[in-house]
């Protein structure tokens, strides 16, 4: 397959592609449109790769819609940035306020297996007093979520996902032991650990959703370093390697290539199906459930693209917040040059961390953050240098020419949830006919003390490893989360702790839009902590008869 | 589901090397009971003076294991230094010890005489000096990296255990020199200690201590495969009986402590096949081997509990022939 040849859906014959072998297929049972099946899952990513594998072993009947392809690792992902980039996101999407945001390669996927496929692999619990930050630290919102519920969640994610972490992690309440060792750290890691340890700060290798040891069929990581455009040993232990594969062995269909537009909702106020494109051709399947699991920005879309006369705002959205409370996550970056190499693509890019001002709340603003060691391959990397260093010609050449020799750090910040940033419809639309998000987001004063706090830090451990030509990006975002918040109630929530929608009781939200605030660190583990849970919760509900 | 157990050709080889591993360590327990009873019979036989033959055959046994502990480190650290670019001239040493270590213990395999031969002697004693070298250079280096002797640097930096079996490969070669070097009709003496108890008791810590390097890297490697409890659950056991041989009454078989050790023999060879599975569950496999055999498991690294389980077997036959 070329990168420009338009794909065409690759699990319609009751088989799903086998990743682990090159040309290899894997049974998989097919369902009608007409079956009442009973749940549909929108999104195969972080949050609704995991639910629709525990609830398929769970013994339900579940469809899983991707509007991504289906890609088979071993042959399709190349060694090449510019190819890869049919892993993101990229379809039109309007964005303004006064920071708008830039979508795409950061913050989105497109395929089974959703961010994740792409995703730099950091897997970080919350701080546990994040969950009620209202309350203990006096910001954002608390979740209707106990840390201790959580943090064996959190095990569960770890174990199935075979985190390779350090033996003993140095913030936070005990956890158990991490599945897999940590990686050997490199070069640009151990700069990290060195400026950390000058500072005063601990630091540690970083826990990563890929192997240090092989691992079913995937081999151990191999360090060269393409994690952020894709996995092409399998390494990775993202959802399409992991939780696709038990979904699809559980008698869960993954339709891949299949963008959901529209929820259909009855008279009696219950989900009844989804509207789906694929094929060409636009498709209805019945389903006792739905789960909105999109990420978000085309959650809420998709939300609000079903509104209908008895829910003309959109569905679940009584309290007017859906689409509300968009946050992303602070992503500046320092960088600098050593004397001496460095060779910072050599491994994942983020090897070694300091969670320390998660953890320290001696500063004057709301939210923590923590820092990571940086390997950004040379095409990005070229744009860091034309964008942030406004490096172009002669100038820029020289400048690549050190790239065995640049280190950086980049921090990933809990930005605040605000009511005005928010994801609404515009008036344009999309090659499948549907309205176009509109995608709007501002800092808080809170978010730019933040920011300048942690390139002030960064800055420092930069020049104690003897950095030189220090220079900061300023700009850069990643992770999203937010827009359909859970809470404690229909009045202030769309989806309750259950994921569940207050208003319809048989569509629910399993994905990184139900965060109510961010925290300081990566959020996949949380999300899939989420959709455990959430399976869990099914399962007992359902038991009960009150699904 | 399980999606931890790799499925197809991996699985099968597993299974195949793990059934091979298990018969041959239990067909190492084949025949000892007759053996012991032997033993047992010859050494009533020459009671108050041993027999000069075992000592020569206990001090062969000894230069066998010194080679297979030098065959060892010559390719596990040609392998491991290349990998490391052999950015310190230093790093060619244990290459250099090893092999004359080799050479001496081929050597002294083919001596039949009972003289100890000073060539070998200054080998044996280089390597030792070397092996111990290398522990504190790779020490140092550990020292100095963030993170000192914490996890991250056991699993990754410089090995401390490696130059250790250089350091072994010596000790046992310049003890099968002691034993080899005896006075007709009187027991073989160490330093005025009956050579078996020696033997038996530096064995027993040297298996100790490379359990505990296989445990460190497979602990590194989350035991994420059954089979590689064997190096950490069975020589630990030989160990045991080695050193209750070593500390214990002499001139009587011990047909448990043999078979263990025969166990850990089969072990170390079956373990060479185990990590050749494992490279081939690096990516790309045996096809990739020139990355692969230096990021992969290390095959020379196991037999390394072969040649310790010679020395063993060594002690075990001179104490059995220790008059009491
Ligand atoms: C480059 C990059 C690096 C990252 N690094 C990390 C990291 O190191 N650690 C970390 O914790 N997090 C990281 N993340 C974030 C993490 O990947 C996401 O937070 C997480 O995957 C979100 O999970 P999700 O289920 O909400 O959405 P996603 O994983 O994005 O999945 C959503 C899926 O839904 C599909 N979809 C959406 N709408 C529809 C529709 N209408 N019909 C059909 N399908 C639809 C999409 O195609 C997509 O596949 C990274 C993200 C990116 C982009
Ligand atoms: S560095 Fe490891 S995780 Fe990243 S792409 Fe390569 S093999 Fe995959």
């Amino acid at each position: 397959m070329y990168a420009d040849e338009p794909m065409r859906p690759r699990t319609m014959q009751g088989r799903a592609p086998d990743v682990f072998t090159r040309g290899g297929w894997i049974p998989m049972q097919l369902r009608s449109d007409g079956e009442e099946v009973d749940f549909v899952v929108i999104g195969t990513g972080a949050g609704g790769g995991p639910l629709t594998a525990r609830l398929a072993e769970k013994g339900f009947s579940v469809v899983a819609f991707d509007a991504g392809p289906y890609f088979r690792p071993l042959e399709e992902f190349a060694s090449d940035e510019a190819s890869q980039s049919k892993l993101f996101w990229t379809d039109e999407r309007i964005v303004d306020g006064a920071n708008p945001l830039k979508m795409g390669a950061n913050n989105s996927g497109k395929a089974v297996g959703g961010s994740t496929v792409h995703f730099a692999m950091v897997s970080l619990r919350f701080r546990p007093e994040w969950f009620r930050s209202r309350t203990l630290l006096g910001y954002g919102a608390d979740w209707p979520l106990d840390w201790r519920e959580m943090w064996t969640y959190y095990a569960q994610a770890e174990q199935d996902l075979s985190i390779s972490g350090p033996l003993s992690y140095p913030w936070g309440p005990k956890r158990p032991r991490y599945p897999y060792r940590a990686h050997e750290v490199n070069a640009a890691g151990l700069l990290l650990a060195k400026g950390a340890e000058a500072m005063g700060y601990r630091w540690s290798p970083t826990p990563l959703a890929t192997v240090s040891a092989p691992r079913g069929n995937s081999p151990p990581c191999v360090y060269r370093g393409f994690c952020r455009v894709g996995c092409s040993t399998n390494a990775k232990q993202s959802q399409l390697v992991t939780y696709i594969p038990r979904a699809v062995r559980a008698g869960a269909e993954i339709r891949d290539l299949a963008m959901v537009g529209r929820i259909e909702v009855d008279a009696t106020g219950r989900a009844t199906g989804v509207h789906y494109h694929r094929d060409g051709v636009w498709r209805f399947q019945r389903a006792r459930n739905v789960v909105v699991a999109g990420y978000a920005i085309e959650t809420p879309r998709l939300l609000l693209n079903s509104a209908t006369d008895r829910f003309p705002d959109g569905l679940a959205n009584s309290s007017g917040l859906v689409g509300r409370y968009l946050m992303t996550q602070s992503n500046q970056a320092v960088w600098g040059e050593m004397e001496e190499e460095v060779r910072w693509n050599k491994g994942p890019p983020s090897l070694a961390l300091t969670e320390h001002w998660n953890y320290d709340d001696r500063k004057d603003f709301f939210g923590g953050y923590c820092w990571m060691g940086q390997g950004p391959l040379p095409i990005e990397w070229s744009s860091v240098l034309t964008g942030a260093r406004g490096l172009w010609g002669e100038a820029l050449r020289r400048q690549m020419e050190n790239y065995n020799h640049q280190i950086g750090l980049k921090m990933v910040g809990e930005m605040l949830p605000h009511l005005d940033n928010r994801v609404t419809l515009s008036e344009e639309h999309d090659q499948y006919g549907l309205p176009i998000p509109r995608i709007t987001y501002s800092w808080t004063d809170n978010d730019k003390a933040l920011i300048d706090h942690g390139l002030a830090q960064m800055r420092t451990s930069l020049e104690l490893v003897g950095a030189r030509n220090i220079f900061l990006q300023k700009d850069d975002t990643n992770h999203l989360a937010g827009t359909a918040r859970m809470g404690f109630s229909r009045e202030t929530s769309v989806v309750d702790a259950d994921c569940r929608s207050w208003d319809i009781p048989n569509l629910f939200v399993c994905d990184g839009s139900v965060f109510p605030t961010t925290g300081g660190v990566n959020p996949h583990l949380t999300i899939t902590a989420i959709a455990l849970r959430t399976a869990d919760r099914i399962e007992a509900l359902a038991k009960r008869g009150e699904l | 589901m399980d999606t931890r157990s790799p499925t197809g050709p991996v699985a099968v080889a597993l299974a195949a090397a793990g059934g091979m591993t298990v018969l041959g360590m239990a067909l190492s327990g084949a025949g000892l009971r007759r053996s012991g009873r032997r033993v047992a019979a010859r050494a009533n036989a020459v009671v108050g003076a041993a027999d000069r033959r075992t000592a020569v055959t206990a001090a062969r046994r000894l230069n066998r294991a010194s080679g297979t502990l030098a065959a060892s480190v010559l390719f596990d650290s040609a392998v491991e230094h290349y990998r490391g670019g052999f950015h310190n001239k230093a790093m060619y040493t244990p290459l250099v010890a090893a092999t004359l270590s080799l050479l001496v213990s081929a050597h002294g395999h083919r001596d039949r005489g009972h003289d100890a031969e000073l060539a070998r002697d200054l080998v044996y004693a280089g390597a030792g000096l070397a092996g111990l070298l290398g522990t504190g250079f790779h020490v140092f280096n550990v020292g100095k990296k963030p993170g000192g002797f914490g996890w991250q640097n056991l699993f990754y930096s410089a090995p401390l255990g490696a130059p250790a079996a250089l350091c072994l490969s010596g000790l046992l070669g310049w003890l099968s020199e002691r034993v080899r070097d005896n006075a007709p009709d009187t027991a073989p003496l160490v330093l005025g200690i009956p050579a078996g108890r020696v033997v038996g008791a530096a064995t027993a810590a040297g298996i100790i201590g490379t359990v505990a390097e296989a445990g460190l890297l497979h602990l590194r490697g989350q035991f994420h495969d059954p089979f590689m409890l064997l190096p950490v659950t069975v020589p630990p056991v030989a160990a045991g009986f080695c050193a209750a041989a070593a500390f214990g009454g002499a001139g009587r078989p011990r047909p448990l402590a043999r078979w263990m050790l025969r166990a850990s023999a089969v072990i170390g060879l079956s373990g060479s096949a185990f990590h050749a599975i494992g490279v081939a569950r690096s990516m790309g496999g045996w096809r990739n081997w020139r990355q692969n055999l230096l990021d992969g498991p290390p095959l020379p690294a196991p037999p390394a509990f072969t040649g310790l389980a010679l020395a063993g077997l060594a002690a075990l036959s001179l104490l059995e022939d220790q008059p009491e």
